[in-house]
Protein backbone atom coordinates (compact mmCIF):
# COMPACT_ATOMS: atom_id res chain seq x y z
CA UNK A 1 0.00 0.00 0.00
CA UNK A 2 1.13 3.50 -0.80
CA UNK A 3 0.58 6.14 1.79
CA UNK A 4 -0.50 9.69 2.37
CA UNK A 5 1.80 10.86 5.13
CA UNK A 6 1.67 13.85 7.47
CA UNK A 7 5.31 14.93 7.50
CA UNK A 8 6.74 17.30 10.08
CA UNK A 9 9.03 19.99 8.72
CA UNK A 10 12.25 19.87 10.74
CA UNK A 11 14.11 22.76 9.13
CA UNK A 12 14.20 25.00 6.09
CA UNK A 13 17.18 27.01 4.91
CA UNK A 14 18.18 28.97 1.83
CA UNK A 15 21.23 27.34 0.32
CA UNK A 16 21.44 29.62 -2.70
CA UNK A 17 19.62 32.52 -4.27
CA UNK A 18 15.93 31.50 -4.20
CA UNK A 19 16.92 27.90 -3.49
CA UNK A 20 15.59 26.28 -0.34
CA UNK A 21 16.44 23.00 1.34
CA UNK A 22 13.70 21.44 3.48
CA UNK A 23 14.20 18.60 5.94
CA UNK A 24 11.11 16.48 6.60
CA UNK A 25 10.35 13.61 8.92
CA UNK A 26 8.91 10.32 7.65
CA UNK A 27 10.50 6.99 8.34
CA UNK A 28 8.41 5.37 5.59
CA UNK A 29 9.50 7.77 2.85
CA UNK A 30 13.11 7.86 4.05
CA UNK A 31 13.25 4.07 4.02
CA UNK A 32 11.43 3.42 0.73
CA UNK A 33 12.68 6.21 -1.52
CA UNK A 34 15.05 5.49 -4.38
CA UNK A 35 17.04 8.08 -6.36
CA UNK A 36 14.98 9.74 -9.09
CA UNK A 37 11.69 9.31 -7.25
CA UNK A 38 9.61 12.25 -6.09
CA UNK A 39 7.05 13.18 -3.47
CA UNK A 40 3.81 15.09 -4.05
CA UNK A 41 3.23 17.76 -1.45
CA UNK A 42 -0.04 19.47 -0.40
CA UNK A 43 1.37 22.77 0.70
CA UNK A 44 -1.72 24.18 2.39
CA UNK A 45 -5.00 22.60 3.44
CA UNK A 46 -6.93 25.24 1.48
CA UNK A 47 -8.29 24.87 -2.05
CA UNK A 48 -5.97 27.52 -3.52
CA UNK A 49 -3.49 26.25 -4.49
CA UNK A 50 -5.59 23.14 -4.99
CA UNK A 51 -3.18 20.60 -6.39
CA UNK A 52 -0.13 19.02 -4.83
CA UNK A 53 3.34 20.03 -5.97
CA UNK A 54 5.90 17.40 -7.01
CA UNK A 55 9.43 17.66 -5.60
CA UNK A 56 12.26 15.27 -6.33
CA UNK A 57 13.91 13.71 -3.31
CA UNK A 58 17.29 15.30 -2.63
CA UNK A 59 18.55 13.05 0.17
CA UNK A 60 17.37 10.39 2.57
CA UNK A 61 18.58 9.47 6.05
CA UNK A 62 16.82 6.16 6.67
CA UNK A 63 18.32 5.66 10.14
CA UNK A 64 16.95 9.00 11.31
CA UNK A 65 13.69 8.70 9.36
CA UNK A 66 14.41 11.98 7.61
CA UNK A 67 14.51 13.09 3.98
CA UNK A 68 15.12 16.38 2.24
CA UNK A 69 13.84 18.34 -0.72
CA UNK A 70 15.56 21.09 -2.67
CA UNK A 71 13.43 23.61 -4.51
CA UNK A 72 13.61 26.90 -6.35
CA UNK A 73 11.18 29.63 -5.28
CA UNK A 74 9.22 29.89 -8.49
CA UNK A 75 5.49 30.43 -7.93
CA UNK A 76 2.63 30.47 -5.47
CA UNK A 77 3.19 26.94 -4.18
CA UNK A 78 6.90 27.22 -3.44
CA UNK A 79 6.43 30.69 -1.85
CA UNK A 80 3.88 29.20 0.55
CA UNK A 81 6.10 26.22 1.31
CA UNK A 82 8.95 28.60 2.16
CA UNK A 83 6.70 30.16 4.84
CA UNK A 84 6.23 26.84 6.64
CA UNK A 85 7.93 26.70 10.05
CA UNK A 86 9.71 23.87 11.82
CA UNK A 87 7.05 21.81 13.57
CA UNK A 88 4.44 22.43 10.86
CA UNK A 89 3.03 19.30 9.25
CA UNK A 90 2.33 18.91 5.56
CA UNK A 91 0.58 16.14 3.66
CA UNK A 92 2.94 14.16 1.43
CA UNK A 93 2.21 11.33 -1.04
CA UNK A 94 5.17 9.23 -2.00
CA UNK A 95 7.68 8.09 -2.88
CA UNK A 96 6.37 8.11 -6.46
CA UNK A 97 7.68 7.39 -9.95
CA UNK A 98 10.29 5.18 -11.49
CA UNK A 99 13.83 5.62 -10.10
CA UNK A 100 17.15 5.76 -11.95
CA UNK A 101 18.56 2.41 -13.04
CA UNK A 102 22.05 2.17 -11.54
CA UNK A 103 23.15 -0.59 -13.89
CA UNK A 104 24.57 -4.00 -13.14
CA UNK A 105 28.20 -3.78 -14.16
CA UNK A 106 31.01 -2.93 -11.77
CA UNK A 107 33.07 -1.88 -14.81
CA UNK A 108 30.76 1.01 -15.71
CA UNK A 109 31.69 4.67 -15.31
CA UNK A 110 28.81 6.87 -14.18
CA UNK A 111 28.55 10.46 -15.42
CA UNK A 112 26.02 12.63 -13.62
CA UNK A 113 25.04 15.84 -15.45
CA UNK A 114 23.23 18.46 -13.36
CA UNK A 115 21.74 21.68 -14.67
CA UNK A 116 20.69 24.27 -12.08
CA UNK A 117 18.10 22.86 -9.68
CA UNK A 118 18.37 19.55 -11.52
CA UNK A 119 21.08 18.84 -8.98
CA UNK A 120 18.34 17.97 -6.44
CA UNK A 121 17.63 14.34 -7.41
CA UNK A 122 21.19 13.83 -8.66
CA UNK A 123 22.60 14.36 -5.20
CA UNK A 124 20.57 11.39 -3.98
CA UNK A 125 21.64 9.45 -7.09
CA UNK A 126 25.30 10.26 -6.50
CA UNK A 127 25.02 8.94 -2.95
CA UNK A 128 23.48 5.68 -4.20
CA UNK A 129 26.04 5.25 -7.01
CA UNK A 130 28.89 5.72 -4.52
CA UNK A 131 27.42 3.12 -2.18
CA UNK A 132 26.78 0.64 -4.95
CA UNK A 133 29.79 1.05 -7.22
CA UNK A 134 32.28 3.22 -5.30
CA UNK A 135 32.85 6.96 -5.66
CA UNK A 136 35.85 6.47 -7.97
CA UNK A 137 33.47 5.30 -10.67
CA UNK A 138 31.41 8.51 -10.52
CA UNK A 139 31.90 11.88 -12.21
CA UNK A 140 29.61 14.85 -11.58
CA UNK A 141 29.30 17.66 -14.09
CA UNK A 142 27.36 20.56 -12.56
CA UNK A 143 26.23 23.61 -14.48
CA UNK A 144 24.55 26.81 -13.39
CA UNK A 145 24.01 30.35 -14.64
CA UNK A 146 26.53 31.87 -12.25
CA UNK A 147 28.72 31.03 -9.27
CA UNK A 148 26.11 31.60 -6.54
CA UNK A 149 23.61 29.36 -8.37
CA UNK A 150 25.87 26.28 -8.35
CA UNK A 151 24.05 23.77 -6.14
CA UNK A 152 25.33 20.95 -3.99
CA UNK A 153 28.97 21.36 -5.04
CA UNK A 154 30.27 20.93 -1.50
CA UNK A 155 28.03 17.89 -1.03
CA UNK A 156 29.20 16.31 -4.27
CA UNK A 157 32.80 16.99 -3.26
CA UNK A 158 32.27 15.46 0.17
CA UNK A 159 32.01 12.18 -1.68
CA UNK A 160 35.26 11.39 -3.39
CA UNK A 161 33.75 11.84 -6.81
CA UNK A 162 35.28 13.76 -9.66
CA UNK A 163 33.42 17.10 -9.85
CA UNK A 164 33.58 19.63 -12.68
CA UNK A 165 31.62 22.87 -12.66
CA UNK A 166 30.52 25.22 -15.43
CA UNK A 167 28.81 28.58 -15.29
CA UNK A 168 27.11 30.35 -18.17
CA UNK A 169 28.75 33.68 -17.24
CA UNK A 170 32.15 32.23 -16.36
CA UNK A 171 32.01 33.50 -12.78
CA UNK A 172 33.12 30.05 -11.59
CA UNK A 173 34.66 26.99 -13.20
CA UNK A 174 34.46 26.48 -16.95
CA UNK A 175 32.69 29.27 -18.85
CA UNK A 176 29.94 27.73 -20.94
CA UNK A 177 27.30 25.07 -20.71
CA UNK A 178 27.53 21.87 -18.73
CA UNK A 179 26.83 20.02 -21.97
CA UNK A 180 30.20 21.30 -23.25
CA UNK A 181 31.79 19.59 -20.24
CA UNK A 182 29.95 16.38 -21.08
CA UNK A 183 31.07 16.50 -24.70
CA UNK A 184 34.69 17.12 -23.68
CA UNK A 185 34.61 14.42 -21.02
CA UNK A 186 33.20 11.79 -23.36
CA UNK A 187 35.61 12.81 -26.17
CA UNK A 188 38.52 12.34 -23.78
CA UNK A 189 37.32 8.97 -22.46
CA UNK A 190 36.61 7.53 -25.88
CA UNK A 191 39.89 8.77 -27.37
CA UNK A 192 41.79 7.19 -24.46
CA UNK A 193 39.95 3.94 -25.03
CA UNK A 194 40.57 3.89 -28.77
CA UNK A 195 44.30 3.99 -27.92
CA UNK A 196 44.04 1.17 -25.41
CA UNK A 197 41.51 -0.81 -27.44
CA UNK A 198 39.02 -1.21 -24.58
CA UNK A 199 35.76 0.60 -25.14
CA UNK A 200 34.59 2.16 -21.87
CA UNK A 201 31.15 1.34 -20.49
CA UNK A 202 29.68 4.77 -19.73
CA UNK A 203 26.32 5.52 -18.16
CA UNK A 204 24.96 9.08 -18.21
CA UNK A 205 22.30 10.41 -15.82
CA UNK A 206 20.86 13.90 -16.11
CA UNK A 207 18.31 16.34 -14.74
CA UNK A 208 17.87 19.99 -15.67
CA UNK A 209 16.13 22.28 -18.16
CA UNK A 210 14.48 20.62 -21.15
CA UNK A 211 16.86 22.14 -23.73
CA UNK A 212 19.84 20.93 -21.74
CA UNK A 213 18.46 17.38 -21.50
CA UNK A 214 17.87 17.38 -25.23
CA UNK A 215 21.54 18.28 -25.75
CA UNK A 216 22.68 15.66 -23.21
CA UNK A 217 20.68 13.11 -25.18
CA UNK A 218 22.23 14.21 -28.48
CA UNK A 219 25.80 14.08 -27.15
CA UNK A 220 25.24 10.73 -25.47
CA UNK A 221 23.95 9.28 -28.71
CA UNK A 222 26.92 10.74 -30.60
CA UNK A 223 29.32 8.76 -28.40
CA UNK A 224 27.02 5.73 -28.20
CA UNK A 225 27.15 5.60 -24.40
CA UNK A 226 25.58 2.44 -23.02
CA UNK A 227 22.79 4.28 -21.24
CA UNK A 228 21.60 7.86 -20.92
CA UNK A 229 18.78 8.44 -18.45
CA UNK A 230 17.04 11.78 -18.10
CA UNK A 231 14.63 12.93 -15.40
CA UNK A 232 11.77 15.03 -16.81
CA UNK A 233 9.73 17.69 -15.04
CA UNK A 234 6.39 17.94 -16.86
CA UNK A 235 3.52 19.70 -15.12
CA UNK A 236 1.48 17.21 -13.11
CA UNK A 237 -2.06 17.34 -11.81
CA UNK A 238 -2.37 14.09 -9.82
CA UNK A 239 1.18 12.70 -9.66
CA UNK A 240 -0.15 9.16 -9.19
CA UNK A 241 -0.98 8.14 -12.76
CA UNK A 242 -4.73 8.67 -12.97
CA UNK A 243 -5.19 11.99 -14.78
CA UNK A 244 -2.98 11.43 -17.88
CA UNK A 245 -1.91 15.09 -17.73
CA UNK A 246 1.90 14.96 -17.45
CA UNK A 247 2.50 12.91 -20.57
CA UNK A 248 5.66 12.73 -22.68
CA UNK A 249 5.89 11.52 -26.27
CA UNK A 250 7.82 8.23 -26.33
CA UNK A 251 8.92 6.47 -29.52
CA UNK A 252 7.12 3.24 -30.28
CA UNK A 253 9.44 0.28 -29.97
CA UNK A 254 11.07 -0.67 -33.22
CA UNK A 255 11.44 3.00 -34.17
CA UNK A 256 14.82 3.81 -32.65
CA UNK A 257 15.65 6.28 -35.41
CA UNK A 258 14.87 9.95 -35.22
CA UNK A 259 11.58 9.82 -37.04
CA UNK A 260 9.08 10.91 -34.45
CA UNK A 261 6.25 9.59 -36.56
CA UNK A 262 5.40 6.63 -34.38
CA UNK A 263 5.00 7.59 -30.77
CA UNK A 264 2.71 7.11 -27.81
CA UNK A 265 2.25 9.08 -24.64
CA UNK A 266 3.66 7.90 -21.32
CA UNK A 267 3.03 9.42 -17.91
CA UNK A 268 6.01 11.26 -16.45
CA UNK A 269 4.66 10.58 -12.94
CA UNK A 270 4.38 6.82 -13.39
CA UNK A 271 6.42 5.47 -16.32
CA UNK A 272 8.88 8.32 -15.50
CA UNK A 273 10.12 10.76 -14.36
CA UNK A 274 13.27 8.89 -15.44
CA UNK A 275 13.33 7.85 -19.10
CA UNK A 276 15.99 6.41 -21.39
CA UNK A 277 16.86 9.46 -23.48
CA UNK A 278 16.87 7.53 -26.75
CA UNK A 279 13.20 6.62 -26.29
CA UNK A 280 12.08 10.22 -25.81
CA UNK A 281 10.69 12.21 -28.74
CA UNK A 282 12.70 15.41 -28.30
CA UNK A 283 10.78 18.49 -29.45
CA UNK B 1 -23.81 2.77 13.67
CA UNK B 2 -26.37 0.99 11.63
CA UNK B 3 -27.18 3.67 9.06
CA UNK B 4 -28.07 2.40 5.59
CA UNK B 5 -25.78 3.75 2.90
CA UNK B 6 -26.88 1.49 0.05
CA UNK B 7 -28.42 3.05 -3.04
CA UNK B 8 -29.59 1.79 -6.42
CA UNK B 9 -28.85 3.39 -9.79
CA UNK B 10 -30.88 1.54 -12.42
CA UNK B 11 -29.99 -2.12 -11.86
CA UNK B 12 -26.69 -1.23 -10.17
CA UNK B 13 -26.64 -1.99 -6.44
CA UNK B 14 -24.17 0.32 -4.72
CA UNK B 15 -23.17 -0.39 -1.12
CA UNK B 16 -22.83 3.35 -0.60
CA UNK B 17 -23.68 6.36 -2.75
CA UNK B 18 -20.10 7.15 -3.78
CA UNK B 19 -18.48 6.48 -7.14
CA UNK B 20 -15.63 8.29 -8.84
CA UNK B 21 -15.77 10.64 -11.80
CA UNK B 22 -14.55 9.17 -15.08
CA UNK B 23 -11.06 10.34 -15.97
CA UNK B 24 -9.99 10.96 -12.39
CA UNK B 25 -9.40 7.34 -11.44
CA UNK B 26 -7.80 5.72 -14.47
CA UNK B 27 -8.89 2.08 -14.48
CA UNK B 28 -8.49 1.69 -10.74
CA UNK B 29 -5.05 0.15 -10.60
CA UNK B 30 -3.16 3.18 -9.29
CA UNK B 31 -5.66 4.04 -6.56
CA UNK B 32 -5.74 0.37 -5.49
CA UNK B 33 -2.29 1.07 -4.05
CA UNK B 34 -3.93 3.42 -1.54
CA UNK B 35 -7.02 1.50 -0.39
CA UNK B 36 -9.24 -1.52 -1.03
CA UNK B 37 -11.42 -0.60 -4.01
CA UNK B 38 -14.22 -2.82 -2.65
CA UNK B 39 -15.08 -0.02 -0.22
CA UNK B 40 -16.43 2.14 -3.07
CA UNK B 41 -20.08 2.22 -4.11
CA UNK B 42 -19.01 1.88 -7.75
CA UNK B 43 -16.03 2.59 -9.99
CA UNK B 44 -16.49 4.67 -13.13
CA UNK B 45 -13.49 4.14 -15.38
CA UNK B 46 -11.79 6.42 -17.89
CA UNK B 47 -13.57 7.19 -21.16
CA UNK B 48 -13.36 4.20 -23.48
CA UNK B 49 -13.64 4.37 -27.27
CA UNK B 50 -13.96 1.81 -30.06
CA UNK B 51 -10.36 2.26 -31.24
CA UNK B 52 -7.38 3.57 -29.24
CA UNK B 53 -7.25 7.37 -28.93
CA UNK B 54 -3.89 9.12 -28.64
CA UNK B 55 -5.12 12.14 -26.69
CA UNK B 56 -4.13 15.79 -26.98
CA UNK B 57 -0.72 17.44 -27.07
CA UNK B 58 1.01 18.44 -23.83
CA UNK B 59 0.45 20.67 -21.81
CA UNK B 60 -2.85 19.12 -20.88
CA UNK B 61 -3.54 20.55 -17.43
CA UNK B 62 -3.26 23.87 -15.66
CA UNK B 63 -4.23 24.86 -12.16
CA UNK B 64 -6.74 27.69 -11.69
CA UNK B 65 -8.12 29.31 -8.51
CA UNK B 66 -9.67 26.44 -6.49
CA UNK B 67 -9.78 24.31 -9.59
CA UNK B 68 -8.03 23.13 -12.69
CA UNK B 69 -8.47 22.91 -16.44
CA UNK B 70 -7.78 19.70 -18.30
CA UNK B 71 -7.62 18.89 -21.98
CA UNK B 72 -6.51 15.27 -21.93
CA UNK B 73 -8.49 14.38 -25.03
CA UNK B 74 -9.74 11.00 -23.78
CA UNK B 75 -6.46 9.13 -24.28
CA UNK B 76 -7.33 5.45 -23.97
CA UNK B 77 -6.40 2.08 -25.49
CA UNK B 78 -9.88 1.21 -26.76
CA UNK B 79 -12.65 -1.10 -25.60
CA UNK B 80 -10.99 -4.41 -26.56
CA UNK B 81 -7.92 -3.54 -24.52
CA UNK B 82 -10.18 -2.47 -21.67
CA UNK B 83 -11.91 -5.85 -21.63
CA UNK B 84 -8.73 -7.93 -21.96
CA UNK B 85 -6.18 -5.84 -20.02
CA UNK B 86 -7.98 -3.57 -17.53
CA UNK B 87 -11.18 -5.34 -16.52
CA UNK B 88 -9.63 -8.55 -15.09
CA UNK B 89 -7.89 -6.48 -12.43
CA UNK B 90 -11.15 -4.79 -11.42
CA UNK B 91 -13.00 -8.12 -11.23
CA UNK B 92 -10.96 -8.98 -8.13
CA UNK B 93 -12.92 -6.38 -6.21
CA UNK B 94 -16.46 -6.54 -4.92
CA UNK B 95 -17.54 -3.33 -6.65
CA UNK B 96 -19.74 -2.54 -9.67
CA UNK B 97 -17.83 -1.16 -12.66
CA UNK B 98 -19.39 1.53 -14.83
CA UNK B 99 -17.70 2.08 -18.19
CA UNK B 100 -17.64 5.62 -19.55
CA UNK B 101 -18.18 5.34 -23.31
CA UNK B 102 -17.06 7.87 -25.91
CA UNK B 103 -17.18 8.02 -29.69
CA UNK B 104 -16.67 10.17 -32.76
CA UNK B 105 -19.90 8.92 -34.31
CA UNK B 106 -23.22 7.52 -33.09
CA UNK B 107 -22.21 4.12 -34.47
CA UNK B 108 -18.96 4.15 -32.49
CA UNK B 109 -20.87 4.65 -29.23
CA UNK B 110 -23.24 1.85 -30.18
CA UNK B 111 -20.43 -0.51 -31.14
CA UNK B 112 -18.58 0.03 -27.84
CA UNK B 113 -21.84 -0.73 -26.01
CA UNK B 114 -22.29 -3.89 -28.05
CA UNK B 115 -18.83 -5.11 -27.08
CA UNK B 116 -19.44 -4.37 -23.39
CA UNK B 117 -22.87 -6.01 -23.30
CA UNK B 118 -22.80 -9.26 -21.38
CA UNK B 119 -19.15 -8.94 -20.36
CA UNK B 120 -18.65 -10.25 -16.83
CA UNK B 121 -17.78 -7.45 -14.42
CA UNK B 122 -19.40 -4.61 -16.36
CA UNK B 123 -22.37 -3.25 -14.41
CA UNK B 124 -23.32 -0.26 -16.48
CA UNK B 125 -22.47 2.25 -19.16
CA UNK B 126 -22.06 5.97 -18.71
CA UNK B 127 -22.64 7.64 -22.07
CA UNK B 128 -20.19 10.51 -22.29
CA UNK B 129 -21.69 13.14 -24.56
CA UNK B 130 -20.14 15.96 -22.63
CA UNK B 131 -16.34 15.88 -22.81
CA UNK B 132 -15.39 19.42 -23.86
CA UNK B 133 -11.99 18.33 -25.20
CA UNK B 134 -13.19 16.16 -28.04
CA UNK B 135 -15.34 18.10 -30.45
CA UNK B 136 -17.67 15.33 -31.55
CA UNK B 137 -18.26 14.34 -27.97
CA UNK B 138 -19.47 17.69 -26.70
CA UNK B 139 -21.49 18.34 -29.83
CA UNK B 140 -23.64 15.29 -29.09
CA UNK B 141 -24.49 16.57 -25.63
CA UNK B 142 -25.19 20.11 -26.68
CA UNK B 143 -28.75 19.58 -27.91
CA UNK B 144 -31.68 17.33 -26.91
CA UNK B 145 -31.92 15.92 -30.45
CA UNK B 146 -28.32 14.73 -30.79
CA UNK B 147 -28.36 13.44 -27.20
CA UNK B 148 -31.43 11.35 -27.95
CA UNK B 149 -29.83 9.97 -31.11
CA UNK B 150 -26.77 8.64 -29.23
CA UNK B 151 -28.75 7.27 -26.28
CA UNK B 152 -31.27 5.54 -28.54
CA UNK B 153 -28.50 3.87 -30.55
CA UNK B 154 -26.77 2.61 -27.41
CA UNK B 155 -30.07 1.48 -25.85
CA UNK B 156 -30.79 -0.75 -28.83
CA UNK B 157 -27.54 -2.65 -28.29
CA UNK B 158 -27.55 -3.36 -24.56
CA UNK B 159 -29.65 -4.06 -21.51
CA UNK B 160 -26.95 -2.74 -19.21
CA UNK B 161 -27.91 0.17 -16.99
CA UNK B 162 -27.41 3.35 -19.03
CA UNK B 163 -26.35 6.55 -17.36
CA UNK B 164 -26.13 9.63 -19.58
CA UNK B 165 -23.52 12.14 -18.47
CA UNK B 166 -24.76 15.66 -19.09
CA UNK B 167 -22.76 18.69 -20.13
CA UNK B 168 -23.13 22.04 -18.40
CA UNK B 169 -22.11 23.60 -21.72
CA UNK B 170 -25.65 23.71 -23.09
CA UNK B 171 -28.55 26.11 -23.18
CA UNK B 172 -31.08 24.18 -21.12
CA UNK B 173 -29.74 21.18 -19.27
CA UNK B 174 -33.22 20.04 -18.24
CA UNK B 175 -34.26 19.68 -21.90
CA UNK B 176 -31.19 17.52 -22.60
CA UNK B 177 -31.95 15.49 -19.45
CA UNK B 178 -35.50 14.77 -20.58
CA UNK B 179 -34.35 13.83 -24.06
CA UNK B 180 -31.85 11.32 -22.64
CA UNK B 181 -34.52 9.67 -20.50
CA UNK B 182 -37.08 9.55 -23.31
CA UNK B 183 -34.45 7.83 -25.47
CA UNK B 184 -33.98 5.10 -22.87
CA UNK B 185 -31.42 6.31 -20.35
CA UNK B 186 -31.95 4.69 -16.93
CA UNK B 187 -30.15 7.40 -15.00
CA UNK B 188 -28.26 10.67 -15.38
CA UNK B 189 -24.91 11.91 -14.16
CA UNK B 190 -23.95 15.57 -13.98
CA UNK B 191 -22.03 17.68 -14.44
CA UNK B 192 -19.09 17.24 -16.76
CA UNK B 193 -16.48 20.00 -16.79
CA UNK B 194 -17.18 23.59 -17.79
CA UNK B 195 -15.43 24.83 -20.91
CA UNK B 196 -12.72 27.36 -20.09
CA UNK B 197 -9.22 28.54 -20.87
CA UNK B 198 -6.14 30.00 -19.20
CA UNK B 199 -3.52 32.41 -20.51
CA UNK B 200 0.07 32.98 -19.39
CA UNK B 201 0.54 36.77 -19.54
CA UNK B 202 4.36 36.55 -19.55
CA UNK B 203 4.68 34.24 -22.53
CA UNK B 204 1.45 35.57 -24.07
CA UNK B 205 0.37 32.02 -24.85
CA UNK B 206 -2.50 29.77 -23.88
CA UNK B 207 -1.64 27.49 -20.97
CA UNK B 208 -3.09 24.42 -22.70
CA UNK B 209 -1.90 23.05 -26.05
CA UNK B 210 -5.57 22.46 -26.88
CA UNK B 211 -6.32 26.16 -26.07
CA UNK B 212 -9.52 25.27 -24.20
CA UNK B 213 -10.11 22.72 -21.47
CA UNK B 214 -12.64 21.56 -18.92
CA UNK B 215 -12.82 23.31 -15.55
CA UNK B 216 -13.24 21.10 -12.50
CA UNK B 217 -12.70 21.23 -8.75
CA UNK B 218 -14.29 23.23 -5.92
CA UNK B 219 -14.59 26.27 -8.21
CA UNK B 220 -17.46 24.64 -10.12
CA UNK B 221 -19.41 23.23 -7.18
CA UNK B 222 -22.07 25.97 -6.99
CA UNK B 223 -22.82 25.60 -10.71
CA UNK B 224 -23.00 21.81 -10.45
CA UNK B 225 -25.23 21.94 -7.40
CA UNK B 226 -27.65 24.31 -9.13
CA UNK B 227 -27.82 22.07 -12.20
CA UNK B 228 -28.42 18.90 -10.16
CA UNK B 229 -31.21 20.70 -8.33
CA UNK B 230 -32.82 21.92 -11.55
CA UNK B 231 -32.64 18.53 -13.24
CA UNK B 232 -33.96 16.76 -10.12
CA UNK B 233 -37.08 18.92 -10.29
CA UNK B 234 -38.05 17.62 -13.71
CA UNK B 235 -36.92 13.97 -13.90
CA UNK B 236 -37.74 10.87 -11.89
CA UNK B 237 -34.72 8.68 -12.73
CA UNK B 238 -31.72 8.37 -10.41
CA UNK B 239 -29.09 11.13 -10.58
CA UNK B 240 -25.37 10.85 -9.88
CA UNK B 241 -24.25 14.33 -8.83
CA UNK B 242 -20.72 15.62 -9.21
CA UNK B 243 -18.66 18.77 -9.51
CA UNK B 244 -16.08 19.83 -6.97
CA UNK B 245 -16.94 17.36 -4.21
CA UNK B 246 -14.02 17.38 -1.76
CA UNK B 247 -15.58 15.92 1.40
CA UNK B 248 -18.64 14.28 2.92
CA UNK B 249 -20.56 17.51 3.46
CA UNK B 250 -20.10 18.53 -0.18
CA UNK B 251 -21.57 15.14 -1.12
CA UNK B 252 -24.49 15.63 1.29
CA UNK B 253 -25.29 18.96 -0.37
CA UNK B 254 -25.58 17.23 -3.75
CA UNK B 255 -27.88 14.59 -2.28
CA UNK B 256 -30.03 17.23 -0.63
CA UNK B 257 -30.27 18.91 -4.04
CA UNK B 258 -31.64 15.68 -5.49
CA UNK B 259 -28.71 13.38 -6.33
CA UNK B 260 -29.18 9.69 -5.41
CA UNK B 261 -25.44 9.12 -5.58
CA UNK B 262 -22.33 11.23 -6.04
CA UNK B 263 -19.01 11.03 -7.84
CA UNK B 264 -15.69 12.22 -6.47
CA UNK B 265 -13.50 13.65 -9.23
CA UNK B 266 -10.71 16.18 -8.99
CA UNK B 267 -10.43 15.47 -5.26
CA UNK B 268 -8.80 12.14 -6.20
CA UNK B 269 -5.87 14.14 -7.59
CA UNK B 270 -5.46 16.12 -4.38
CA UNK B 271 -6.01 13.23 -2.00
CA UNK B 272 -5.85 9.68 -3.35
CA UNK B 273 -8.04 8.59 -0.41
CA UNK B 274 -10.69 11.28 -1.04
CA UNK B 275 -13.53 8.96 -2.08
CA UNK B 276 -13.14 6.84 1.07
CA UNK B 277 -13.17 9.97 3.22
CA UNK B 278 -16.33 11.16 1.44
CA UNK B 279 -18.07 7.86 2.30
CA UNK B 280 -17.06 8.21 5.95
CA UNK B 281 -18.17 11.84 5.95
CA UNK B 282 -21.64 10.97 4.65
CA UNK B 283 -22.04 8.28 7.32
CA UNK B 284 -20.97 10.73 10.02
CA UNK B 285 -23.48 13.30 8.76
CA UNK B 286 -26.30 10.76 8.90
CA UNK B 287 -25.40 9.75 12.43
CA UNK B 288 -25.09 13.35 13.57
CA UNK B 289 -28.46 14.30 12.09
CA UNK B 290 -30.37 11.15 13.01
CA UNK B 291 -31.13 9.89 9.51
CA UNK B 292 -31.08 6.09 9.33
CA UNK B 293 -31.05 5.78 5.54
CA UNK B 294 -29.03 7.86 3.10
CA UNK B 295 -31.92 7.69 0.62
CA UNK B 296 -33.96 9.76 3.08
CA UNK B 297 -31.88 12.88 2.47
CA UNK B 298 -32.23 12.83 -1.32
CA UNK B 299 -33.93 16.01 -2.49
CA UNK B 300 -34.61 17.17 1.06
CA UNK B 301 -33.38 20.73 0.63
CA UNK B 302 -36.06 23.26 1.57
CA UNK B 303 -36.71 26.88 0.76
CA UNK B 304 -37.05 29.01 3.84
Amino acid sequence: MKGVYECEILAQSEIGPNVVRTLLKSSEIARQAQPGQFVNVKITSTTDPLLRRPFSIHATYPDEGVYSLLYVLRGKGTALLRKARPGDKISVVGPLGKPFDLGDSSEAEHVVVAGGCGAAPLHFLCDALCRKWGCKQVTVLAGAQSKDAVLCEAEFKSYEVNVRVSTDDGSYGYQGYVTDLLDAYLAERYSMSSQSGNSPLIRVYSCGPHEMLKEVARISRKYKVSSCQVSLENVMACGIGVCMGCVQKIKDSGHGDDSAECFHYERVCTEGPVFEAENVVWE
Amino acid sequence: MGVNLAVKIGKIEMKNPVTVASGTFGFGKEIADFYDLSHLGAITVKGTSLHPWLGNEYPRTVETPSGMLNAIGLQNDGVDSFISDKLPFLRQYDVPVIVNVVGHTVEEYAEVATRLDGVEGVAGIEINISCPNVKSCMVFGATPESTAEVVRAVRRRTNLTLITKLSPNTGDITAVARAAIDAGSDALSLINTLLGTAINPWTRTFSLANVTGGLSGPAIKPVALRMVYEVAQVVDVPIIGMGGIMNGLDAVEFMLAGANAVAVGTANFVNPRAAIEVIDGIAQYLEATGFEDVNDIVGKVRRE
